[in-house]
Parts: structure tokens; sequence; C-alpha cells
């Protein structure tokens, strides 16, 4: 049944193009990152004017990536690098055939580019961007101090450009395999709402943001299955096998965790020597190391933000 | 914002000193009155006749482009038209000829298309710049393009980019408006050719001399008259075009279009090829390989909009004005007292304010930068008549020039 309010391709569809794969593009991805080193984070806020608050983040891309669009080979990217875009409108009052709420009501909506992944995605969301958007509402809904606006709404709406790949395009889904990037992607989306709640000045007990950290057993480095080792910040192109994966919304300065998630397998997991944590306590401390990391950034793109309203006094109070 | 507010201090000075409002509410409130105030100050006053937003009415805003940052599309371009931003990605695949319902009964199997191709000399071609396609022969196969729907561009405005719309809902009627619109331009201005999305297979002819050529020549024009005989098209490629509006603050569609328009000049198509054992085509994946698409021309969308001092009369009257009320119209322009202004680029303020709006989509050909109305579309109201849209062709074209600048630096 075709989709009568878009303008539709062939009826009888079309096929991703097939790729004759020369031998120069077949290298995996190395990660050139300390396992405990964090990518570089490019946020920034207000750039959406008619939205009450909005924030653009952007990851630093891999030193593969960038290699491959300085020189380009092959086109076929090796890895991508998180792009989106996150609006904030409101607190604006509930429609009148909306029952009455004491809180704002919170509604998130996380929607890829139909460009933004290896495959072409729909222009309906799937579930997994609903599961995306619920993930988010839990990781802000901690944070925005409700009670303030009764009878409210704010809508979150995020765009994802340019999405996170799940694995090396080069590798065949294997029973390790779960869409790993959609963690990262998480992890950049409440960083991003953060700062874009927090540019629409909305009321918070902290600024919450995303870390991702996983467990990953490289047998490609050795030749040999290494004991596995915990990977902040992960790019899941540049692994061979993640075992688990854990992405977590911490507020530093109360020391909370707002949204857990944590995918794989680990629980017997047996880290390196000197380390006595099990698996998944090493998982989230390190996410919540990642997401202290993200945290300068946040705190840089939202002084930026208060410093461009106190510059406008006029728009600022009558917005 | 910075340059709102910077606008906002002349509205000072017609707002008499008993009413204290400051601008952005007086604006907020009286949008009307606001912006008239500003682009009829009194005479007393020096100041110029000025937008709310600080532009002079025929000034465009600051426009900027940047293409090729996406990593999953085949070409990609964020246009950014003041505060509107427009995000473009083009992703091809492939339509096989077997997928096509209607291909076998509508294509003769030699190629009548093949006889007209090599009217067009591949020398001249090469040599032939990006704005110049005077000499194209006009090819009824194009209508491929159209009929088999291999340009499909969508635009989506649920993104948040403004606080009307709804995310997740069903696309919104301007969405589908514009996409429509796009689609349309695409088609009229023919500006993909439907020879660059054709992967074409020449069979082997089994004679001892082409076994080792035939290699090359499944890609290439070939001069052997025999070679072309059996010739067949085995897929297209189909470009998908899809435009995100991130941040929407008036005249989406100028955006949108400059948008597509960059994404497709940065489009890059893969080598592909038909390949007999697996029945399928396929691709190189070297970029040395991969070739750019060659667009014919470079038309460049100008919208306007007309703000009428006496806009609540306009809409009670229930006759058109006629050639008397015309002439008063004309004295009163002449004594300096304004009545409507033609507004380039509005924004989404003005677009509030104003009923009647014109685009006009131009190109320029070749040398002699002659320009050409590609489309023209007026509705909304009477204001702009023949002598006026002549002026705003001759502002789409100074627009023209702007633009091509800024794309071709990008």
């Amino acid at each position: 049944m075709a989709d009568r309010r878009r303008i539709n391709g062939p009826p009888s569809g079309t096929k991703p193009p097939v790729f004759v794969s020369s031998t120069k593009a077949k290298e995996r991805p190395q990660r050139q990152r300390q396992p405990n080193d964090l990518r570089k984070l490019f946020l920034k806020t207000g750039l959406i004017p008619s939205a009450s608050g909005s924030a653009y983040l952007e990851f630093e891309p891999s030193a593969s990536l960038s290699a491959a669009r300085s020189s380009p080979q092959s086109l076929i990217p090796p890895s991508s690098a998180l792009k989106l875009a996150c609006t904030v409108h409101g607190p604006k009052p509930l429609p009148r055939s909306a029952t009455f709420s004491p809180n704002l009501v919170l509604t998130t909506h996380v929607k890829y580019a139909p460009f933004a992944a290896r495959t072409r995605k729909g222009h309906i969301r799937d579930s997994s961007e609903r599961d995306l958007g619920v993930h988010l509402e839990t990781a802000l809904r901690g944070v925005i101090v409700a009670e303030r606006w009764p009878k409210s709404g704010l809508d979150i709406t995020i765009t994802i450009l340019e999405a996170e790949d799940d694995r090396w395009w080069g590798d065949t889904p294997d029973s390790h395999d779960a869409p790993w990037g959609m963690m990262n992607v998480l992890a950049g989306c409440i960083t991003a709402a953060s700062a874009a709640i927090a540019d629409a000045r909305i009321d918070c007990i902290d600024l919450v943001t995303g870390g991702v950290a996983a467990l990953v057993s490289d047998q490609s480095a050795e030749g040999e299955a290494s004991s596995p080792r915990l990977m902040l910040d992960t790019d899941p192109a540049e692994h061979k096998a993640i075992l688990s994966a854990c992405v977590v919304a911490y507020m530093p300065s109360r020391d909370e965790i707002t949204e857990l998630w944590l995918k794989g397998d680990s629980s017997n997991v047996s880290l390196e020597k000197g380390d006595s944590r099990s698996g998944h306590d090493a998982l989230i401390d390190g996410a919540v190391d990642a997401a202290r990391g993200a945290h300068t950034v946040l705190a840089e793109a939202v002084r930026e933000s208060a410093a461009r309203h106190s510059g406008l006094p006029v728009d600022a109070a009558t917005t | 914002m910075a340059p709102a507010a910077a606008a906002a201090s002349p509205a000072a000075q017609p707002t008499p000193p008993s009413l204290s409002l400051p601008p952005s509410q007086f604006a907020r409130l009286q949008p009307h009155a606001y912006l008239l105030a500003h682009l009829s100050p009194p005479a007393a006053s020096n100041h110029p006749s000025i937008r709310a937003n600080g532009r002079a009415p025929s000034q465009f805003r600051v426009t900027s482009a940047n293409t090729g940052s996406l990593t999953h599309t085949n070409g990609s371009a964020v246009v950014r038209v003041g505060e509107t931003a427009a995000v473009c990605g083009v992703r091809a695949e492939l339509l096989h000829t077997e997928d096509i319902a209607s291909w076998s009964v509508t294509q003769p199997s030699a190629g009548s298309a093949n006889k007209r191709r090599k009217l067009v000399d591949p020398t001249l071609k090469a040599s032939e710049t990006v704005g110049d396609s005077s000499e194209d022969t006009y090819d009824e196969d194009e209508s491929h393009i159209e009929d088999l729907n291999l340009l499909v561009p969508n635009l989506s405005l649920s993104t948040g980019c403004a606080p009307g719309f709804i995310p997740g809902a069903p696309p919104s009627a301007l969405a589908q408006s514009l996409s429509q619109q796009i689609l349309s331009l695409l088609h009229s201005t023919r500006l993909v050719r439907a020879d660059d999305l054709r992967i074409w297979y020449q069979p082997p002819n089994l004679g001892p001399e082409d076994l080792e050529r035939h290699n090359e020549s499944e890609q290439m024009d070939v001069d052997a008259d025999e070679g072309e005989k059996n010739r067949e098209i085995k897929a297209f490629w189909v470009l998908y075009i899809d435009v995100m509006i991130i941040s929407l603050a008036g005249n989406p569609f100028d955006a949108a279009w400059a948008s597509v328009l960059a994404a497709l000049r940065d489009t890059k198509l893969p080598r592909a090829w038909w390949d007999i054992d697996n029945e399928t085509v396929v691709c190189s994946d070297a970029v040395s390989d991969a070739r750019k698409l060659t667009l014919r021309g470079m038309p460049v969308a100008s919208s306007f909009c007309v703000f009428e001092a006496d806009a609540a009369a306009g809409w009670r009257a229930v006759i058109l004005p006629d050639a008397e009320e015309e002439r008063k119209i004309a004295e009163d322009n002449r004594k300096g007292a304004q009545r409507r202004w033609i507004l380039a680029d509005p924004d989404g303020y003005e677009e509030g304010l104003s009923q009647e709006r014109a685009c006009i989509v131009v190109d320029k050909k070749g040398g002699n930068g002659k320009t050409v109305i590609v489309k023209m579309e007026k509705n909304g109201g009477w204001a702009i008549d023949s002598r006026e849209l002549r002026q705003l062709v001759d502002i789409s074209s100074q627009r023209w020039d702007h633009v091509r600048q800024i794309l071709e630096q990008c």
C-alpha cells in the first residue's frame, strides 16, 4: 500500500547497490584512541530560532572516516559519526481535549532521516525509533522539575542526520550482534536534549548527559582471544565483537543515574587481572565516566546559551 | 535574533512616547502596523524604508551552503537562508528493468534511442559546461525519468523546525505541496539527464574480435555500429532526494530547492554494470570510477511576498480594482506614499502578514548570460502586474548570480 501523502518511488521497489569489493577498503577501521579516551563532541545551542530551545550535536569522525574524507578511495564509508539536531517546543498549554495533568507532560520523538543509516530508513517511525524515544523520555523525566508547569506540555524532537553503524559493514550479523549503534545514538540524544532543554530555560535539577561503555574482545589484535576489555565511547564499526554495552544518563553533581540500558551478556566476564569488579559494575562505571566527559562539553554549551540569552534582555523577557 | 534586535530600534521613533511597549511586544500585538511603520517611516524622520528585520525590500537573507558532509549519501548539502535551514541527502538505488511490469511491452528491443544517442557527439558532451544545454537534442527518452519515477523527492517538516508541525504526524499540507513542487520543478527543468541514470548492457557479440573488447563497451559508447544493435538497458538508478527542513523561518521553498540543487551537483554515482553470471547489477566502489551527474543548467528559485498597507480593505473588497483605482495607486506611488511593497525572501513574520506570493525560477544559459524563466508562479492577490513581474525577474536573475557563486564555492 503506497503512502499517498509522500512521493513514492517505482512501485516495484528498488534495491540498494551491491558493490564488488576491492581489497583496499576491506580492512576494519582500527580504534586509534586509548580505551578510556572519548571522542570529541561538537555541541551548539540555539541554531533553530523558531524553537524555544535547540541544540546540534556532532561526534568527531573516527580516524578512518576522516582519512576517507580527505582522500576518498572507496565509496563505502568505513564508519560514520553521529550528527543530530534537537528542538524543544514549550512549555505550552496542553490541548483542551487532554486530561488534567499536575505536571509537565513530556513527549519525545526521535526520527532518523531517510539517509541517516547505511540502509535507507522509512519515513514512518519504526519500532527502534520509538524505543529510542521512550528511553530518552525516561532519561529526561527524572531531570526536569515537572511540578513547575502544571497543565503544560513539552515536545522534544530529535532528527538524526547521520547515525552510528551497528557493526562494521563487512561483518555479517552474528550471535554477538545487537543494534550497538543505537546506544551511541541514545547517549548523543540525551546530551543534546539536555542542552536544548537548558537552552529553553526549563528548570532542571541537574544537567544530564549520556555515556556509553562496552566490553570488547578484540581477537584481531593478537590473533587469539584476549580477555575482554572495557572501552569507553565505543564506535561499533571498530570492534569485531562487542560482548555487552551500557548506556547511562547520569547527573554528575547529584551522582544519580536516570536511565540505564545494558545489552549483552556481562555476567560471567572476567576482566583483566587486578580488577575484581563484576562485568556489569565495570560497565556502568565506565559509562558514568564517559558521561562525565560529555558533561564538560555540555556545561560549556549551556554557558554559551546563557550568555546569548542575557545578551538579549528584551527577547529574554518576552519569550 | 541579533539583527531583529538591532532593527527594533528605529521602531522606537514612530511609536508615541505615551505607549511604552517594547518593540518586540508591539510586533506581536500589532504585527501589521509594526511592519507598516518600518516600511513607511514618517517623512520628517530620515529613516529609509526598511523591513522589520532590517533588510531592504528586495534584499535576500544571507545564504550559505555546504556539501558532502553526510557519510551515507551519494550527495548531500546543507543550505541556510537566514534562519531557515534545509538538509538534503541524495541516495541512489537500483531499479532493474525486469522488475518494471510494463518494461518489455513498452520498450522495443532494438534501441531507437541508440540511434539518437549518436547524434550527440561524445566529445562535445564532455567539454560541455554545466550551465549549457542548448545543443542538447530533445531526447524523448527523458520520459523515463517521469514515467518510471526515477526521481523521488520528499520534504519533511516534522523535524521540530517550527512549533506548528507535530512530529510523528503524517506530512502536513505544506510539506506535501513543497515535495510536489520540487518534483514538478525537477521534471519541468529536466535537470537530471536520464542518460546518467541508465545502466546499459552490451551482450558480447561472440565474434572473436569482440570478446576481449566487450568489457569496456558495455559502459561506454562504442564506435562500431553493429555493436549498438542489441545494446539494452538493464537497470536504472533511482535517486531518493530527501530534504529535511531543520529550521523554518519563512520561505522554505527557496532553501529546499537550493539544497536539492547543491546536493545533486555533489552527487556521485558509482560505476555499475550488468553481471551476466549473477544476473544482477553490481557496482564498483572505487571513487575514481564514480562519476558526477551532469545537470542541465542551474535553476535558482526566488520567492517574494506582497505586503499591503491596507490589507484589511483588500479583503473586504469584492470587486477587482478597476483602472481608475489603479491610476490612483500609481499616483500615490509617485507622491511617495507607497501602499504596497514586494518583499524578497520573506521571513516567517512577513509571510504571516501577506496574502500574495510569487515564486520565480530562473536560469542563465551559456556564455551570453541570457536569463531564462523556468517557472513563474503567482497567487493570492492582484498586486503584482506585468511591469512588476519584469522587475522581479531582474531581481531573480541577480539572485541567480549570487547563488551561483555560493554553490560553486561549496
